[in-house]
């Protein structure tokens, strides 16, 4: 076709998805979905398969191009104009039932030509938990509503009916609204910016476009994947829940244009909801690989096409109906996430073409914890910490991490403001930092993770709940590359100042979790109270590291230590710097240390 | 008190490029001037663009001087020292626990604002800019404020004395920087701090957040407070050095300095707000239009600004501006009120490219910049730019470029297009080329779009305004696209940031941040404002105006409760309020918010609250009327230049068009499309089927047929 056309008709597809986030945005006016972009919108084509993914949580992707899908067979003979069907069932497409999607038809002169689909996570979504995390649900039953596909708009009508049904069941009607209406408005933008790119250029001519679009796609990443060496990498996530380890093995295997990910060996589903079905799993795998090997590539079904997966039956990365999976996002989707970025990691590192596309994991562990309760002005309130968002790069193979730099499958979070928390929420932040010694050590280093505490303020009911699905307390989850060690593991704690006798002092000026003198409780998973002096503390995990690091400059470690990144102690012990009294490296030393420890290694290695 | 002999309002405004400068006066014809901008010593091109225009008024420049009354300036020191990392040494002092806030941006929000999207697409490249304060130069001290402004803490005066004692005496910082938590509500710890500084070292520059940025979010109000700090010396010792030069040019009058927020201060004032001059120049330009569309009864104006490297384009509707969200300078977020001006890297300078794997054409966003510059300049330039393309349609000319005074070297640019884009595409060199004009004017089509779509717009509402050296080349093609009602291609489209500085009245701008719901009893309100209003009528009584030339324009930030969009609603009601006028505000909130965010995101069951209570403050500048002209017939006869063969459309390719010179033609003059109007410093193309008219302000009008 016509280049120039194709360029023109190509750009403006990037537009229309563009302008149905700023649609999204604006209307659900959430800040979940405002500052954390805990959102997604994309173009499907008529059969449901993906044309053009946005940028948004990218392990979405192809579950909304499965949501399509399920509609047109569900709704066969059904679908028309103007209809928008509502789809949020984990067995269905979804991840999990809080991300509701909403997926719309676009027409043409009466002719199906297209598919728009969206998410954000709800405010709510009538669980057994406020705000869509339920860690101690059993089933599926009680992780609230979920449909496998119910018409929600008929023909340009909204089915009141039906919407009343949904708002009648979850907490803060109010709030779910604004974001169903959101989704509602993003669609309409969506197939109206399409539609008059149809008429502009005319369907043949916008339909061949979206076609070469797509083997454009298949075609690149084939040849890039052709570029790469053959060969099969490993990665291997542990999750610990009250005790107990549930695994992701991942085997990604790639053979000339092709890339195989094999779960075998992953563990059986958990009783916990932290497992994910298989639409997840593909979802979950492929939201690093977008950003990591199709960063010039347009992200559409052409990606999908070179890609396999396979994910054990009844196992963690697909389990079988009715395991419970709403803590699945930041779950086993996660630990895909992780172990595909790993994989990956290691297969560019194995290639000089594109060693330098290599990282190490980031962000492995979302801690989400929801807070619910009165506020400072006798409202309820439900909401995230919105730190969740604020994960550490990954190191890379030629710099260290971005501290607290984010994530890879939703690359442009952010973190709300400490006032804007205090606004919200009855809370006081004691401190907000880098937390030291969080990021991997490596030649690289990985990039730091941070620490937070809270503590109630001015709060009617004398504090909150929270809601808390904190795996990554006891296993590191970000994993390294090329000898770099991973990012430290999460940490909450609960800190106790309300207790009568000696234990009994104010937390409320403390600069440091060793500065509270109360008794302390490490805690990871349920919901827990947040009342009167206790207060709360969060730290969050680092990038993995790049490289030995026994390999750092030592010079780059002394300034790690004079800006307090990396502990004096960590300096010496890891990384083999010995630094004098005032904080100097002291090179013959650190060249005997390093020597040493080396030699300790291959000893070691000689046991074994 | 206005003499008649100081009748000359001289307005200079410095660019990347150059310094242009426009001479008003009450009867006379506008009169340019133009100058190279000369870093680092801008103030040198200052006085030389305004030389240029004395000499062509028959002038020197002591003699326009000694008759002027008024010298306004918009300068890009603030922007330039932050681009170049250029400012002083400076520290931060902040609560403890929170040293990190200005370094970790919010977490990836400074890792990815501010980048195209093919660079936020590959996020392993992508990092977090350089902070302007490094940690080691940011102390935390014991002080807490809470969300309602009440101590929860008193501040530790031994430790800040302390600290700032470190960071004068062993970090040798030159300025400093303080922002508290909650300091918005309770500013009593920073204004101690200053206190203590004084008695340190009094030398040292200091702002405070609570003065610089008076709103709460800590992570911007504290990048705000360190740019100020950061690059408020350079701008003061600039503006102090500008005030000699013009003063040894003999010019003694008053200096006023253009703000991003569209308004002017006078120079004393500005020196102490450097963050009020980022942008300043672009801001100047959506006045400029502005003002031109109030002289033309159009209130809805597109105002797009094309030249070598950046298209930027700005958004009036209904006579009012849009202001900026999250204002950023290089990569660095900050709050000031701004006026919102998108820019994308596509100008003459944009290299066109063939992505080597699909063959797919791509206008930047690389540009070949001034140097080498495009392949038709002949200065060593070997990738085609835009230009090159606009010369091989035979849009431009190649010996009447800039007067003639470069001859552009068609052949080089035609072997070198051919070879890197038409034979790789496989097209004839001409039908490659109006492609890729047409792909630039397709992408330029898609930012407008987006822009107005994000305001809830619809651009066919609008009049578009073309400015800068490379717009008129392709404005009828893209606003025929976008389907605006006209586009206006104005006599000063060469020098509009200059215009627009003509066009500004002083401004103050004052907020009160408090929160409160809505409806709160009227008196409530008023006394908000009271102090406010005193204070504005104070300054500017004594900066000169008198009661009827100040103009007081209440706003309210409103929200719905749980919402994170704030809309900053104008107070139409009579002030002070009664209580049918907070319930008119209300209302009014309501159809703007709907209007913003789109049918269905106004919800009044969630409640509404008031944030933030704005004064706009206005100094109203006499300004002289522009003149109209007699409009004569509609043939343009006189201003042929001939014919020449240009890319009419794909079904025609190169065919004969009628050639114009802009300084022969007259008011009422009519040209029919295709043809080409050579103005001496741009070009202007008509497209099949359009019109173009120059009207009473020898502006060119186009118009699309049917």
């Amino acid at each position: 076709m016509d280049p120039i056309t194709f360029s023109i008709i190509r750009h403006r597809l990037f537009r229309v998805v563009d302008e149905a986030v700023i649609t999204l945005k604006h209307v659900s006016g959430s800040a979940i979905t405002n500052e954390g972009h805990d959102l997604m919108v994309s173009l499907y084509r008529a059969d449901g398969s993906l044309l053009m993914g946005g940028v948004g949580f990218l392990h979405h992707l192809t579950s909304a191009a499965e949501a399509c899908k399920a509609i047109i067979r569900r709704f066969k003979g059904q679908i028309n104009e103007g209809d928008v069907y509502l789809l949020n069932d984990p067995y269905t497409a979804a991840l999990h039932t809080s991300d509701i999607y909403l997926v719309a038809p676009i027409h043409h002169e009466g002719r199906l030509v297209a598919w728009s689909a969206c998410f954000v996570h709800v405010y709510d979504i009538g669980a057994m938990n406020p705000g869509g995390f339920s860690p101690d649900s059993q089933d599926i039953y009680t992780e609230g509503i979920s449909s496998p596909g119910l018409k929600l708009v008929d023909r340009g009508e909204l089915r009141q009916d039906v919407l009343d049904t949904l708002l009648n069941m979850v907490r803060n009607p109010e709030m779910v609204t604004l974001d169903i209406r959101s989704m509602i408005a993003c669609n309409n933008v969506a197939a109206d910016r399409m539609l008059a790119l149809i008429r502009k250029y005319g369907y043949p001519t916008v339909d061949e476009a979206c076609a070469t679009l797509i083997e454009q796609s298949e075609k690149l990443l084939r040849a890039r994947l052709a570029e790469l060496p053959d060969g099969q990498w490993q990665s291997r996530q542990y999750m610990d829940v009250k005790g107990e380890t549930a695994k992701v093995c991942l085997t990604m295997t790639k053979k000339d244009d092709t890339l195989t990910f094999d779960f075998t060996g992953s563990s059986p589903q958990s009783r916990y909801a932290l497992n994910c079905t298989r639409w997840a799993s593909l979802g979950g795998l492929f939201a690093p690989l977008f950003p990591l090997l199709c960063y010039d590539i347009t992200w559409n079904e052409g990606v999908i096409r070179p890609i396999t997966m396979i994910a054990p039956e009844g196992s963690i990365v697909n389990c079988t109906r009715p395991a419970p999976v709403s803590v699945a996002t930041v779950g086993a989707i996660q630990s895909v996430n992780n172990a595909a970025c790993a994989t990956i990691g290691k297969m560019l590192a194995a290639s000089e073409k594109y060693r330098k596309e290599a990282t190490t994991v980031w962000h492995a562990n979302h801690f989400a914890i929801f807070m619910f309760g009165r506020n400072q002005r006798g409202g309820q309130s439900i909401g995230i910490l919105t730190e969740t968002f604020a994960g550490a790069g990954g190191a890379r193979t030629f710099a260290d991490g971005v501290d607290v730099g984010g994530e890879i499958p939703n690359p442009i979070s952010r973190m709300a403001n400490v006032e804007t928390m205090e606004s919200i929420f009855p809370l006081r932040y004691l401190f907000r930092r880098r937390l030291t010694d969080s990021g991997g050590p490596g030649r690289y280093r990985g990039g730091l993770g941070m620490e937070i505490a809270i503590t109630p303020h001015d709060a009617p009911d004398g504090g909150l709940h929270y809601v808390v699905s904190g795996k990554g307390a006891k296993y590191s989850m970000s994993e390294g590359l090329g000898g770099g060690y991973p990012g430290a593991p999460n940490r909450y704690v609960w800190v106790h100042n309300d207790e009568t006798g000696e234990r009994n002092a104010d937390p409320s000026f403390a600069l440091s979790l060793e500065d509270m003198p109360g008794r302390t409780e490490d805690i990871s998973w349920g919901v827990f109270p947040l009342m009167g002096k206790d207060a709360l503390y969060v730290a969050w995990n680092g990038g993995g590291g790049f490289g030995d690091p026994l390999e750092r400059d030592p010079e780059q470690v002394q300034v790690d230590v004079e800006s307090r990144f990396v502990t004096r102690e960590a300096a010496r012990s890891v990384y083999g710097v010995v630094t004098d009294a005032g904080g100097i490296v002291d090179l013959a030393a650190t060249k005997r240390l390093r020597a040493e420890m080396r030699g300790a290694r291959m000893e070691r290695r000689a046991a074994e | 008190m206005k003499e008649k002999t100081r009748r000359y309002i001289v307005a200079t405004d410095v660019g990347g490029t150059c310094t242009d400068t426009i001479v008003f006066a009450e009867g006379e014809p506008v009169h340019i001037g133009k100058a190279l901008s000369t870093p680092p010593n801008f103030g040198e091109g200052v006085i030389n663009s305004v030389r240029s225009c004395a000499a062509t008024m028959g002038l020197s420049i002591e003699e326009l001087f000694r008759q002027t009354q008024l010298f306004v300036h918009g300068s890009t020191v603030v922007d330039n020292t932050v681009l170049t990392r250029d400012g002083a040494v400076t520290g931060l002092v902040t609560t403890a626990g929170f040293e990190d806030t200005l370094l970790v941006t919010r977490g990836a929000y400074g890792r990815w604002a501010g980048l195209p999207e093919d660079e936020i697409k590959h996020p392993v490249m992508t990092e977090r800019a350089a902070p302007l304060v490094p940690a080691d130069r940011i102390c935390g001290v014991a002080e807490r404020m809470d969300y309602k402004g009440a101590v929860v803490r008193e501040l530790d005066e031994a430790a800040t004395e302390k600290a700032l004692r470190h960071l004068v005496d062993k970090k040798g910082v030159e300025a400093i920087a303080v922002c508290f938590l909650w300091s918005v509500f309770n500013p009593a710890h920073e204004r101690r701090v200053r206190d203590i500084l004084r008695r340190v070292n009094p030398a040292v520059f200091v702002t405070l957040s609570s003065e610089i940025a008076p709103v709460p979010g800590e992570y911007e109000r504290t990048s705000t407070t360190v740019i100020n700090a950061y690059a408020g010396r350079i701008t003061q010792s600039y503006l102090n050095g500008l005030q000699s030069l013009l003063s040894g040019a003999g010019y003694s009058g008053p200096v006023m300095i253009m703000q991003g927020y569209g308004g002017l201060l006078p120079a004393k004032e500005a020196s102490e707000r450097a963050v009020g001059l980022i942008e300043c120049g672009p801001a100047a330009g959506v006045i400029g239009a502005k003002f031109l569309g109030e002289i033309m009864g159009d209130k809805d104006i597109i105002a797009a600004d094309m030249g070598g490297t950046t298209f930027k384009v700005g958004v009036i509707q209904d006579g009012e501006i849009e202001y900026a969200r999250e204002p950023m300078v290089d990569r660095f977020h900050y709050v000031a009120p701004k006026i919102e001006v998108v820019s994308i890297g596509a100008g003459g300078g944009s290299i066109v490219s063939l992505d080597p794997k699909t063959n797919t054409p791509l206008v930047g966003p690389r540009s070949a910049g001034a140097r080498p510059g495009p392949v038709c300049y002949g200065q060593g330039g070997t990738e085609p730019t835009l230009t090159d393309v606009l010369l091989l349609i035979g849009y431009m000319d190649p010996n009447t470029f800039l007067g003639g005074s470069i001859k552009l070297d068609v052949e080089n640019a035609r072997r070198v297009f051919k070879s890197k884009i038409a034979d790789p595409l496989g097209m004839p060199v001409e039908e490659a080329a109006f492609g890729i004009y047409r792909v630039a004017c397709a992408q330029i089509t898609d930012l407008i779009h987006e822009i107005t779509v994000e305001r809830g717009l619809d651009p066919r509402d609008f009049v578009l305004h073309a400015f800068g050296g490379t717009c008129g080349l392709l404005c009828g093609v893209f606003g025929q696209e976008l389907s605006v009602r006209r586009v206006v291609v104005p006599y000063t489209a060469s020098v509009n940031c200059a215009f627009g500085l003509v066009a500004a009245d002083i401004v103050h701008e004052y907020s009160a941040t408090k929160v409160l719901p809505a409806p709160t009893p009227a008196a409530e309100i008023n006394a908000i404002y009271a102090p406010m209003i005193e204070r504005a009528k104070r300054e500017l009584a004594s900066e000169g105006f008198a009661a009827d030339r100040i103009q007081l324009n209440w706003s309210v930030d409103f929200r719905y409760s749980r919402q994170v969009h704030e809309v900053t609603t104008p107070v139409r009601a009579a002030t002070p309020l009664d209580e049918a006028g907070v319930k008119r505000l209300m209302d009014d909130f309501e159809a703007l918010y709907e209007r913003k965010y789109g049918r269905g995101s106004a919800y009044r069951d969630a409640g509404m609250e008031m944030t933030s209570f704005r004064l706009t403050a206005r100094g109203l500048m006499a300004r002289p009327s522009i003149e109209k002209e007699k409009l004569g017939g509609a043939a343009p006869d006189g201003a042929r230049m001939g014919r020449r063969k240009v890319f009419v459309d794909a079904a025609n390719g190169m065919a004969e068009a009628e050639i114009y010179d802009f300084t022969k033609l007259a008011p009422g003059n009519v040209m029919r499309g295709p043809a080409v109007i050579h103005t001496p410093i741009t070009t202007i193309v008509l497209q099949a089927r359009q019109t173009g008219r120059m009207d009473a302000y020898r502006n060119i009008v186009i118009e699309f047929a049917g």
